[in-house]
């Protein structure tokens, strides 16, 4: 024991004495101080602002992402405690002394042990230091309880250190190769990114396994919390009773003890062999050598030397260069850890090109821009990784391998030598580059997608991937120069590619001073890099120029030499100057020239804002102007608009003309205006008037009357409306305007009155800001609210008609029926117009050089004119599919709600710098982000761009015929709708047997959705803001209550309601009220019999959740030779409230009791009858005419439920 | 050719004086550089090999100033350092190619002449192929040697080559640099007297930092004929009495008694017999002499 103490306390005092272990320590400190102290640093302060930045989620959820880091600095330390003894060959001292293997193994182990587990306690003082910063977000520090600290830092990273620690542990000391201690980290670390990513891709939502299997802990926690709520994630520690987290950590627990285990036995205590085993190709070596140096030798009389000529000159410097750089090169590809990055990187490439073609859970086709972003996501890294590597590599050769001295004797020029380096790294990332470009081509052509398009992968890879690392080479280049240690210039090389991040989201977000940054840019079929390149080009020159002059300083201070003196350098320096100064003041030009138009552009040319200036010119707004919220306004009753769009120079002009009624009772003597994007002016009434006040930036104005507007009485006003884009901007480049698929809506027209969505809605932001919270929508009923409609609170219907002017070689559209389309000045006219139809004001301006598919689909009321207008590239993929999905919308649509009201409906594609769809009066501007790529494998594979044209195609109805109050709940009556309506029509497609999966995922996104919730959930007929509630959820409650009481009762319930609800407002002089979920759900309650009305309660008027269980499934055949299956299962059913706090609810419930047969993921029923549970454990007896596979409660996930995995299992024979 | 060494100096940032305002004239001839460690040969070495500056001086090579113009001296210079190691995963063939390369011998026939012959004459020929990283200490000091002989160097400085060679490999190395040293300046640094003795015309020792003795072996050695004396001294008390009463040049075993070398005018005594004087007694009386200052 003594001799235990001896090790275990050297191995402490070596690992104290080193500077390492308490640098170790600070990262892990600073890591978590910033944690609490900053909610711009660190995932949970980013996420969800009601999470407590030093409660237990936050300490669960950096937990593991330190012992994903960590692993690499856990290597470190237990890789080399025992190493350390061969490298030094201490061995021959230690082990020819009478020492036990029990006291040296587990001494150094639990030495390197207790150190990192001190290096790593950081975090618990970090943390708590954090919470005392004055400046943190209070409200987001609750108490400093030790066990939420302890619970997760020893269940979690001692834990971590524990078996990680182990196994590296018994790595290192059975192989005794230093080069596989190093490797052994990062490999961990690379795996379980590559496997992770992979599980990620395949959008499983399977998770006990994984749980259990994953070193690391992603998955555990997202298996145990991915549904916890905000108070949940605030007072829960992951459960230390039987569970996957328990499992997980016994199984790993057992593999490091395992290890040690079998380390024990098999360690070898003796020189010899442990020599012998480690130098066995030395010791051959060795032999090789001795036998060498005693063959027979030659004569003593030495030969004359041949006479050679030298020549120096300039193609001697060429020769020379070639030479180096092969032998650099050379130097690079014959390391085996450089074969292991190719490896990896082109391994990862192939893996991510794999799931290109998977976006958001949809198939799609793998286009090229996928694919780059996939295989690029992936080789980045490494591009980053090669060239910091082997900058120091190269840069340190000589000196590491002692050749300096001679080859820094030889008559080459500096300038050459550190030339053919730079040439040598560039070489490698070019082949690097090209290996991962090859890595798309191929998993394009796996997944049947030919059409490569070279020139992209071209333009990506060597245009713009390849400056950037070209930049970061240099600068490592660089670095390595002026430090005196490889290692040190490693450390600053990765403290600013972490910095940089770090730095922008502290709102230094400036391209000119970020190192190597470049504006953010999207390729888009549509537009190819379109308005981005400007941007993208002189920010790589400039940066590329600043790196080239950094290159020449290198050159400058290049060692060359015995002295590494400073004195030395500069002095070297100064007679290398005179070459390298016109080159050094060439790049600085380049860069102060690049530079200097990159700052007119984006900082004279453009108003240069970051998002916390942004931010603030809300909050402003919101101070200042909020007082007339409530100050009544006239409402639009007509537009027409006279737009004149130019693509080429992303800019409008127009006019407008708004017609506007005051349908209030009183007078209205003001008019307010709101400008959140500065695009109107010279604003004029058809009636005498002053300006009253205009606000900085022209965000708010008020204009006096001079003679009130009576009640019912009606103003015209006219104004000119554009934006002009000039030059190019710091990112943040307005999405809208694009060479080809412009797309812009009526936010660059006026608002009347205050406009609420300029207010900042993120609790921490506005906390930031020292606003009150935000106010939400007015209770049902509220007056004011009410006679507002949900989308506009400035009209009610109005009539719309527009002429849109584009270039020769477009098409702009707008909502409205073509009447007339006309060229004119080198320009293409389209006049629209709606006519009589009152429609939502809700209008848009598209334009782009588009194919247009049309079909005449003879619909119940009129023939619809379905029409795609789409980039020719995306012909053949889903445009068959969206006019079918519309046709089919159509056809459900008007036969069980109501009809049509338009004669066309249109679907038009824009770029995807945003992606969404969105529903204008027949007009759908659908993002090729979503859609226009789908690809569909297997008949029953969810279409989902069937599913969002049918979702927008609905909104015609639930938010253009039918349209809330501005009050709590409304916005279910049009995404709920809309999403119920959408099911239905995928349900005619597909079969109900096919909607499990998709449902499925929907309640996932729900459950998910809640979890994340920054302020409160809301039952769905009191919905605030809350769109996983609205869609998801509205969606899965409509499906069922559909399944409960029928889908015709429930299409009656809707017919009915949009009878007596639709175009409410629409034909009378006096806004009066909008209806609201109040009427909505009594429509509901109508169809509904007495004993499901318990189902409208729950689901739509409060927060309900299922814990719904198979407990036993036993089948037995019957002498008929039938199946009896006997089934148990459980039933909770609980309510929750905003925060998540549960509370049981009493159970009087009619669920599904199901038996399936078929093999998994096939499973089809047998038997599927809804039965009443009224006890937390009831058992059923069942008997079907085959063998069943499974059977369960609520089977097919109709009921939402935490945990849907466990309502059905698989039946076990008697 | 002659190098003229002036008035050079160099002081380490750590304080280490390395040279003391040292002058010195090479001639063209094979020239011996003897000291102990730490006296600033290699230091001296690196400054001619164009590797670091000195705080001051000069050094002259036929008109070419070593200092200024760096570039031409390397172009005629051999050099192999004290220590060195080579880039792994390369064979002395292709490193041998490169470095020819790097020198100037751009003629592809020429070059592969030379780097054949000179992996013959340096008993390398069966191992050119192999990776210079699995070379024994000795086939690296012989690879080290080839390459400072690569290019017909017009000056050559090797420090301390011959450490690590076998004796059979140390006579070939000092065959071959002798027939390559004729009309050629070579440098030689050693703490084996013996090589200096079988191979230098001129020598110098220098000890921190200075120089003590430069000139011809021989008229170092005729300077103390018939000075040196040796006595076999059967105690350490006796031979504690000899190193108070006398200059004791040196004590080596010989079967468990020191034999012990006395720098006298005239015999010390009982005992003592004469004996040829040899350099290392020159290089020790020389280094005593600058101990006493």
């Amino acid at each position: 024991m003594a001799m235990f103490w001896e090790f275990f306390t050297f191995e402490l005092k070596f690992r104290f004495k080193s500077v390492s272990t308490y640098i170790y320590f600070l990262l892990w400190f600073a890591f978590n101080f910033l944690n609490v102290a900053s909610e711009n640093f660190g995932p949970i302060g980013g996420s969800n602002g009601k999470v407590m930045l030093n409660g237990p989620w936050a300490n669960i959820y950096n937990d593991v992402g330190i012992a994903f880091f960590g692993v690499i600095i856990i290597a470190a330390i237990f890789g080399t405690s025992i190493l350390r003894d061969f490298q030094r060959d201490t061995i021959q001292i230690l082990f020819t002394k009478p020492i036990s293997k029990f006291a040296y193994l587990v001494g150094r182990w639990a030495g390197s042990f207790v150190a990192t587990v001190f290096a790593f306690s950081g975090l618990l003082l970090g943390e708590f230091c954090g919470t005392l910063a004055p400046w943190a977000d209070h409200a987001r520090i609750g108490p400093n309880r030790l066990d939420w600290y302890l619970q997760p830092f020893f269940s979690i990273v001692v834990f971590q250190i524990f078996f990680l620690g182990a196994l590296f542990f018994v790595v290192a000391a059975l192989t005794r190769k230093i080069f596989i201690v190093y490797l052994q980290g990062a490999t961990i670390f690379m795996v379980y990114l590559v496997s992770l990513a992979a599980f990620s891709s395949t959008r499983s939502l399977e998770r006990f396994w994984p749980g259990i299997f994953d070193p690391v802990g992603f998955l555990y926690i997202d298996a145990v919390a991915r549904y916890w709520t905000v108070v949940e994630r605030n007072s829960l520690l992951l459960p230390l009773t039987p569970g996957v987290f328990l499992y997980n950590r016994l199984l790993w627990g057992s593999i490091g003890l395992l290890g040690l285990l079998l380390l024990w036995r098999f360690f070898p205590m003796s020189v010899e062999a442990l020599t012998a085993r480690s130098g066995g190709k030395r010791a051959a070596l060795a032999r090789q050598q001795e036998q060498d140096e005693i063959r027979p030798r030659r004569s003593l009389v030495a030969a004359k030397l041949p006479r050679i000529t030298q020549v120096f000159g300039f193609a001697t410097t060429l020769t020379q260069l070639v030479s180096l750089t092969r032998l650099r090169i050379s130097n690079i590809v014959r390391e085996v850890p450089f074969w292991g990055i190719v490896i990896l990187m082109a391994g990862i490439s192939m893996n991510n090109g794999h799931y290109a073609g998977r976006v958001g859970g949809q198939n799609v086709w793998p286009v090229t821009y996928l694919m780059l972003q996939a295989v690029e996501g992936g080789a980045t890294l490494f591009f980053f990784i090669v060239s910091t590597l082997y900058a120091a590599e190269l840069v340190w050769r000589e000196r590491d391998t002692r050749f300096a001295g001679i080859h820094d004797a030889l008559p080459i020029s500096s300038g050459i030598d550190w030339f053919s380096k730079l040439i040598a790294i560039s070489f490698v990332e070019f082949v690097l580059l090209t290996v991962a470009g090859l890595c798309g081509v191929i998993m394009q052509t796996v997944a049947g997608y030919y059409n490569y398009e070279l020139i992209q992968y071209a333009q990506e890879l060597y245009l713009i991937v390849f400056p950037q690392i070209l930049t970061f080479t240099l600068l490592a280049i660089f670095l390595q120069t002026v430090v005196s240690n490889k290692f040190i210039g490693h450390g600053i090389v990765i403290g600013i590619f972490v910095i940089v991040p770090i730095l922008s989201s502290f709102g230094w977000e400036n391209t000119l001073y970020l190192f190597g940054n470049t504006p953010p840019y999207t390729y888009s079929d549509m537009n190819g890099y379109g308005h981005f390149v400007p941007a993208l080009f002189w920010a790589i020159t400039y940066w590329l120029a600043i790196a080239c002059f950094l290159g020449v300083v290198s050159v400058a201070l290049a060692r060359r030499g015995a002295d590494d003196g400073w004195k030395a350098r500069f002095a070297v320096a100064r007679q290398r100057a005179p070459q390298l100064v016109p080159a050094g003041i060439l790049f600085l030009l380049v860069a102060v020239g690049s530079g200097g138009w990159y700052y007119y552009n984006a900082h004279v040319l453009n108003e240069y804002l970051n998002s916390k200036d942004r931010r603030t010119i809300q909050a402003d707004y919101e101070r200042t102007y909020k007082k007339y919220l409530k100050l009544p306004m006239p409402k639009v009753v007509a537009v027409e608009a006279n737009v004149d769009l130019y693509p080429e120079t992303r800019s409008f002009s127009g006019t407008g003309r708004f017609l506007m009624q005051n349908r209030t009772a009183g007078p209205i003597s003001q008019i307010h205006l709101s400008d959140q994007k500065q695009s109107f002016s010279k604003v004029h009434f058809d009636r005498p008037f002053r300006l009253v006040s205009s606000s900085k930036r022209s965000l708010y104005s008020i204009y006096q009357l001079d003679t009130p507007l009576a009640p019912g009485e009606k103003i015209e006003m006219t104004f000119a409306v554009g934006h002009t884009s000039r030059g190019f901007k710091d990112g943040n480049e307005l999405a809208e305007f694009a060479y080809s698929g412009m797309f812009f809506d009526n936010g660059y027209f006026p608002t009347l009155g205050y406009d609420r969505s300029i207010e900042l809605d993120d609790p921490r932001r506005r906390r930031e800001e020292k606003l009150p919270e935000l106010e939400l929508l007015p209770k049902r009923g509220d007056p004011a609210g009410s006679r507002d409609n949900i989308f506009t609170t400035q009209s009610d219907w109005v009539n719309y008609k527009a002429v849109v002017s584009t270039s020769e070689d477009q098409i702009a559209l707008s909502p409205g029926y073509l009447t007339k389309d006309w060229h004119a000045n080198g320009r293409h006219y389209f006049a629209y117009d709606m006519g009589d139809v009152k429609t939502a004001e809700f209008y848009s301006f598209v334009s782009a050089r588009y194919a247009v598919k049309k079909v005449v689909h003879q619909a119940a009321a009129n023939p619809v004119s379905i029409d795609v207008y789409h980039t020719p590239a995306h012909a053949k993929y889903d445009v068959d599919d969206m006019i079918d999905a519309s046709k089919a919308g159509l056809d459900y649509f008007e036969k069980y709600f109501s009809p049509y009201q338009y004669r066309q409906y249109r679907i038009l594609e824009f770029p995807r710098y945003r992606s969404f769809a969105q529903s204008f009066p027949n007009t759908i501007p659908f993002s090729e982000g979503i859609g226009f790529i789908g690809r569909v494998e297997k008949p029953a594979d969810i279409d989902f761009a069937y599913f969002v044209t049918a979702h927008e195609l609905a909104h015609q109805w639930w938010g253009h015929q039918l349209i809330g109050g501005r009050v709590e709940g409304s916005n279910m009556m049009s995404e709920t709708l809309a999403e119920y309506s959408a099911l239905m029509v995928m349900q005619r497609k597909y079969g109900r047997d096919n909607m499990h999966r998709f449902l499925k995922n929907e309640l996932d996104r729900y459950l998910r959705g809640r979890a994340g919730e920054t302020r409160h959930e809301n039952a769905l007929a009191l919905v605030q803001n809350e769109s996983y509630v609205w869609y998801q959820k509205g969606g899965q409650v409509m499906y069922t209550l559909a399944d409960y009481i029928g889908e015709a009762k429930l299409n009656l319930a809707l017919h009915e309601f949009l009878k007596q609800y639709g175009y409410a407002n629409a034909a009378v002089a006096q806004s009066g009220p909008y209806p609201d979920t109040r009427q909505f759900v009594e429509a509901l309650r109508a169809q509904t019999p007495p004993e499901l009305q318990y189902y409208i309660t729950d689901a739509f008027e409060k927060i309900v959740l299922y814990d719904n269980k198979a407990v036993s499934a036993v089948v037995t055949e019957t002498p008929e030779h039938k199946f009896k299956v006997t089934l148990t299962v459980q039933s909770r059913k609980m309510e929750a409230d905003g925060s998540g706090n549960e509370k049981p609810l009493p159970l009087h419930d009619l669920i599904d009791i199901g038996v399936f047969e078929g093999k998994s993921e096939e499973e089809k029923p047998l038997y599927l009858k809804k039965e009443w549970l009224t006890q937390p454990t009831q058992t059923f007896e069942v008997v079907v005419d085959r063998m069943p596979t499974k059977a369960g409660i609520d089977p097919l996930n109709k009921l939402i439920d935490r945990a849907g995995d466990d309502n059905w299992m698989d039946v076990t024979k008697k | 050719m002659a190098l003229t060494i002036t008035n050079l100096s160099k002081t380490y940032p750590n304080g280490v004086q390395a040279l003391k305002n040292l002058t010195l004239t090479i001639p063209n001839v094979m020239f011996g550089l003897l000291g102990p460690n730490g006296a600033g040969k290699s230091s001296l070495m690196r400054t001619i090999a164009t590797l670091q500056d000195p705080d001051e001086g000069s050094i002259d090579l036929d008109g070419l100033d070593v200092l200024a113009r760096k570039d031409d001296v390397r172009r005629i210079l051999g050099y192999l350092p004290q220590e060195f190691g080579v880039y792994p995963k390369i064979s002395a063939t292709d490193l041998l190619h490169h470095l020819a390369v790097m020198k100037g011998i751009t003629n592809k026939g020429e070059r592969t002449a030379m780097v054949d012959a000179i992996l013959n004459q340096t008993n390398l020929w069966d191992y050119r192929k192999k990776s210079l990283s699995t070379y024994s200490g000795g086939m690296k000091q012989r690879f080290g040697i080839a390459q400072a002989l690569l290019a017909n160097p017009k000056l050559i400085i090797v420090d301390e080559p011959t450490a690590g060679l076998d004796p059979a490999e140390r006579n070939r190395f000092l065959n071959l640099l002798s027939s390559v040293g004729a009309g050629v300046t070579v440098i030689l640094s050693t703490h084996i007297v013996q090589d200096v003795r079988e191979l230098c015309p001129r020598m110098a020792i220098i000890s921190n930092g200075e120089l003590l003795l430069e000139g011809a072996p021989n008229d170092a050695l005729n300077s103390l004929a018939g000075r040196i004396w040796s006595k076999v001294v059967a105690s350490d008390d006796e031979l504690r009495a000899l190193e108070a009463n006398f200059q004791v040049v040196s004590s080596h075993l010989v079967g468990g008694l020191h034999e012990v070398r006395v720098f006298a005018d005239s015999s010390p005594g009982d005992g003592f017999r004469s004996v040829e004087s040899d350099l290392e007694d020159v290089y020790f009386i020389n280094l005593a002499r600058q101990g006493k200052r």
